[in-house]
């Protein structure tokens, strides 16, 4: 028995070790480095200097644009992540047959996220939330004349930005999709004998099968949606306008890291960050025992 | 489950039209790359040029002084397909090591690599550089390529959760067989899991296709530059662009990624049946 | 599908648990940093030399400039040239890493908002000694370009070509609305009136594009006062009137409908297409000379003239500005065969045939003089407009403080909350010269 044991560690070794492996050899290094960094006054051109707490204090007590930009961030997480896993969802229910139509559609459906944040996407979107754009065009048909630039105005351009990302819904469909296809047919056909309708087959087949998928999408677009990043360029330039609306974490981060040189003060940020998404992570993954229905037990 | 032909035919109109709905940035942009290069501004709203302009893509293919979309288009291919190949296979390994097995350690090695993922790129792309630097790998593929093969933790995860849904009576079974571990993963776990390796191949081949960061900051001669990055060259905010080259040529390199999500995409939904697996 | 799965997982296992963990384990780490050649000699002329020249910008500088480099390496057969481009934000990008793992490239382009980042931190070298070794050549080049890339009395960053800021009028447009055109002496009470006319007619007039980082500065200067002390180590003027003077102005623009709203100029992308003179929306603008050639030349249909910025005090306001630099990095082995490449590209005629002012107006008088009869309508405009300058102007202010990228957001920052009255300019101004105060104070510990 002990022996069997021993041999499951090996094992257990012998298939993580490429990741074991990786981890040791290209992630800790630079990993330990930004966190020595958050301690430093590092400018990526001089040797970092200690600095102890000052940037965590600084974060807190001084810089009043952290609290703005983590806001704008909740609010943009909170915001889409459950609409776009809805989204997502929905439409791979629509399409879980295998005719050849519905393969087409399932690429018109990913395209949008095939082209993700590029200088197109921004022009594109200009056109659709800008002031002469299709929304506004759309208004006008109901009497409603608008001239504003829904993409410029500090009320409403966080929330185009949220309609980017739920429009962007294709890699959580496919995930979906692919949990969909592995849920036992048997389940169904089981259930249909018995008599139950639709309702009941989705809700006490589907979703507790499903579940283990929905933890992961939950989980991974959560993390996404807060290192998101690259579509806060299609407004004001990556600027985090206007009134600091689109402002979000990451891309202030990302300011003071490369624009204003501040390697040590953004890696305290990144740090905090990783608290936060880390405690996130951490309830979804605790509530999950209650919600998340493993074939396999006990683990 | 046979629909009443009304209900099928009211299926394709609703889900026709929002298709087509979603598939206008890619009308849009095919329709810009035709447009002469002053109209793709002031005519942004049309999807029909004036005149077709054929030539774009032979102003956009020309690419930068001799360096054309060739080598550019090969360089992409030979990045994303080796790293693609790599961080499928080496994460299907990870995640049934993680998901199956027992070890000690497990459970610190998935928060690891959990963790990996929270923290922000921008702050650890520069010692890595360093480390890459002092590895002699910079200025070559390298560094886009093998870390690939040690694992994606946004792969291992996924499919972690493929494998979890797979009722462990299965791996009983094979073992009282005389399976070992090892060839449970391949002849049980492997068959079953082929939707998200399907997925993850998707992805990666996407991710890489489209990542410019990565080969911005380690590649530093041109002839060696993937699509992604080549057409950020196009840009530049204070002359004058050529905006139909470059949508040409991203008309041209979202064909790749989308043959392939094509082709693929069939396996997630019909490939290897999954009945016949009662717990 | 099944067994092409199996086949290549399979055969993984073995290249992944033998292959793989093998080679990284094995991979010596060397102390060297990737592109530099093996320390060769600078004074041994014929010995063979590599520069890796790296630059910012969009296709035809890459093409022309490769061309410069062509022509450069046919002459000077033992040098080869290594180029490294990208976009803008993405250069700086590019460059930080390679900075912190001391692998920079031989000669870098470089930015006025960037340089005194480079020059204090021992990035960049003294061009001085190469001045003086005669391999840099400055005889045609004035002093006021020279100046523009000196930081402490060292000359880190050579000028490759210069801008002036400027008014643009699309003067055909508003002869017919019965628009006056204003004088290349004009002042600030003109433009309120530009602005008004042109409001009257349904036209806009160049709003500054909310650039305030380039013209509160000019304002600034106007007064005899400057945006940074000398030292660079805190805000240039104590007095707060200036800043509530301009952007009392500005607000009075603004509430007007005189210049364009701010949520419309925030979905702009930042690319000459959608200037406003170009789509007939206004009809003036306001930027860099060089700004102009591209709008100059997307309006085919009329004709577009360049004027100065409005006074008074326009000479002391006005100011040539290098429009970008060449430096060479403290880090190259091979800093004298830098500086012959960089005396060519400022110097060479044939080459800046080529190059034909695009990054800014040659620095070169010998060039200047030399490229005249080969220059469109459009560019023309832009070097007697720049000459103009010359005559005309101030020196420059020293580059800015580290810190001034900071600032500049800042003001934006600022100006935005004006105009969206969330606070009044009288409580902005101080408050605004606090905080750049505190940013500078930060940046230069």
């Amino acid at each position: 028995m002990n022996k069997l044991r021993e041999n499951e560690h090996l094992t257990g070794y012998v298939f993580t070790a490429p990741f074991v492996l990786g981890f040791l050899v290209f992630t800790l290094y630079p990993i330990l480095s930004s966190l020595y960094y958050s301690f430093t006054d590092y400018n990526l051109y001089e040797a970092p200097g200690w600095l102890g707490l000052d940037n965590y204090q600084r974060m807190f007590t001084e810089d009043d644009k952290i609290a703005k930009s983590m806001q704008v961030t909740f609010t943009y997480v909170f915001a889409s992540v459950p609409l776009r896993l809805v989204f997502a969802l929905f439409v791979a229910m629509i399409l879980n047959t295998a005719t050849r139509a519905t393969g087409i559609y399932r690429s018109a459906f990913y395209l949008p996220s095939l082209i993700g944040g590029s200088v197109a996407v921004a022009i594109m979107w200009q056109q659709i939330f800008g002031d002469q754009g299709l929304l506004n065009s759309a208004l006008s048909l109901f009497g409603i004349h608008s001239t504003t630039s829904w993409i410029g105005s500090p009320s409403t351009a966080l929330w185009t930005l949220i309609a980017l990302s739920i429009w962007q819904f294709g890699s959580s469909m496919i995930i979906f999709l692919a949990g969909l296809k592995n849920i036992p047919r048997d389940y169904y056909e089981a259930a249909s004998v018995d008599g139950a309708n639709s309702v009941y087959r989705f809700f006490k087949i589907t979703l507790p099968m499903l579940s283990p998928i929905i933890l992961f999408n939950l989980t991974l677009q959560t993390i996404s949606a807060f290192m998101t990043f690259t579509p806060a360029y299609i407004i004001s330039r990556g600027e985090g306008g206007p009134l600091d609306q689109t402002l979000l974490y990451s891309l202030y981060l990302y300011r003071k890291a490369f624009s204003h040189f501040e390697m040590g003060y953004a890696s305290a940020m990144a740090w905090i960050m990783l608290l936060i998404v880390g405690v996130l992570t951490l309830l979804i993954f605790k509530s999950s025992t209650r919600w998340v229905h493993y074939e396999t037990k006990g683990d | 489950m046979p629909l009443r032909k009304s209900s099928r035919m009211f299926y394709h109109i609703l889900v026709g039209a929002f298709a087509l709905l979603m598939m206008y940035p890619i009308l849009w942009l095919a329709a810009s790359s035709l447009k002469p290069n002053n109209e793709i501004f002031t005519t942004a709203y049309s999807l029909i040029p004036s005149r077709l302009e054929f030539v774009n893509y032979k102003t956009g293919w020309r690419g930068f002084a001799g360096t054309t979309f060739g080598t550019f288009f090969t360089n992409s291919f030979i990045i994303v397909i080796l790293s693609t190949i790599g961080a499928v296979i080496s994460s299907a390994l990870v995640a049934y090591g993680l998901a199956r097995t027992r070890f000690w350690g497990q459970r610190f090695w998935f928060v690891c690599m959990m963790a990996t993922m929270m923290l922000p790129h921008d702050v650890i792309l520069v010692p890595q550089y360093v480390m890459f630097a002092k590895f002699d790998w910079v200025g070559t593929f390298k560094p886009l390529i093998i870390p690939h093969f040690f694992g994606t933790p946004f792969f291992i995860f996924l499919i972690m959760q493929f494998i979890r849904t797979i009722p462990k009576e299965l791996d009983e079974a094979a073992k009282i067989d005389g399976c070992s571990k090892y060839s449970i993963f391949y002849r049980v776990i492997v068959p079953l899991i082929g939707p998200a390796l399907i997925t993850c191949s998707i992805f990666s081949f996407y991710w890489r296709w489209d990542d410019f960061i990565n080969p911005l900051i380690f590649l530093n001669n041109p002839e060696k530059f993937p699509v992604s990055l080549a057409l950020k060259l196009f840009l530049d905010g204070e002359s004058l662009n050529n905006w139909g080259g470059m949508f040409a040529m991203a008309t041209l390199s979202l064909l790749p990624v989308v043959v392939v999500f094509f082709i693929f995409q069939k396996y997630i939904v019909e490939g290897i049946s999954t009945t016949g697996l009662k717990g | 599908m099944k067994k092409a799965l199996t086949a290549i997982l399979s055969l993984s296992m073995v290249f992944s648990l033998i292959g793989c963990s093998g080679s990284t384990a094995e991979n010596p780490a060397n102390g060297d940093t990737p592109g530099q050649t093996p320390a060769a000699a600078s004074g041994d002329k014929k010995d063979p030399v590599k520069l890796r020249v790296a630059w910012w910008g969009g296709q035809s500088r890459h093409d022309y400039t490769l061309k410069v480099i062509e022509m450069y390496q046919d002459k000077n057969p033992h040098v080869t040239i290594e180029p490294e481009y990208a976009p803008f934000d993405d250069y700086w990008k590019k460059l930080a890493p390679q900075a912190a793992a001391n692998g920079l490239p031989d000669i870098i382009q470089m930015d006025i908002s960037y340089l005194n980042q480079y020059a204090s931190r021992n990035q960049i070298a003294d061009l001085k000694p190469f001045v003086d070794s005669g391999s840099l050549n400055l005889d045609d080049v004035s002093e006021n370009a020279v100046k523009g890339g000196e930081v402490n009395g060292k000359l880190v960053a050579m000028t490759l070509g210069t801008n002036a800021l400027q008014t643009t009028f699309d003067v055909e447009t508003m002869k017919q609305n019965g628009i006056d055109i204003p004088g290349k002496e004009w002042t600030w009470e003109d433009m309120d009136k530009l602005g008004a006319q042109a409001k009257e007619k349904g036209f806009l007039m160049g709003g500054f594009a909310y650039r305030h980082d380039v013209f509160f500065p000019y304002y600034l200067r106007t007064m005899g006062q400057k945006m940074y002390s000398e030292d660079g180590k805190s805000i240039g003027y104590a007095d707060d009137q200036a800043f509530i003077d301009y952007f009392n102005r500005y607000q009075t623009w603004y509430d007007n409908g005189y210049i364009l709203s701010l949520d419309k100029e925030a979905q702009k992308k930042g690319v000459a297409e959608e200037d406003d003179i170009y789509l007939g929306n206004a009809i003036s603008g306001n930027g860099w000379s060089n700004q102009f050639l591209a709008v100059a030349n997307l309006v085919t249909d009329r004709s577009l003239e360049l004027n100065p910025m409005p006074g008074p005090g326009q000479k002391e306001g006005l100011f040539l500005k290098p429009s970008m630099y060449f430096s060479v990095t403290e880090s190259s082995k091979n800093k004298e065969e830098a500086a012959k490449f960089i005396d060519f590209f400022i110097n060479d005629v044939e080459a800046n045939q080529l190059i034909k002012g695009e990054r800014g107006v040659p620095v070169s008088s010998k060039v200047k003089e030399a490229l005249k009869p080969e220059l469109t309508e459009n560019e023309a405009k832009i070097f007697d407009y720049v000459t103009w300058a010359e005559e005309n102007s101030s020196p420059g202010d020293p580059p800015n403080p580290i810190g001034a990228v900071e600032i500049e957001k800042l003001l934006r920052d600022y100006s935005e909350r004006i105009l969206y009255k969330k606070v009044s300019i009288e409580q902005a101004a101080p408050d605004f010269r606090k905080e750049a105060n505190a940013i500078l104070a930060r940046s230069q510990k």
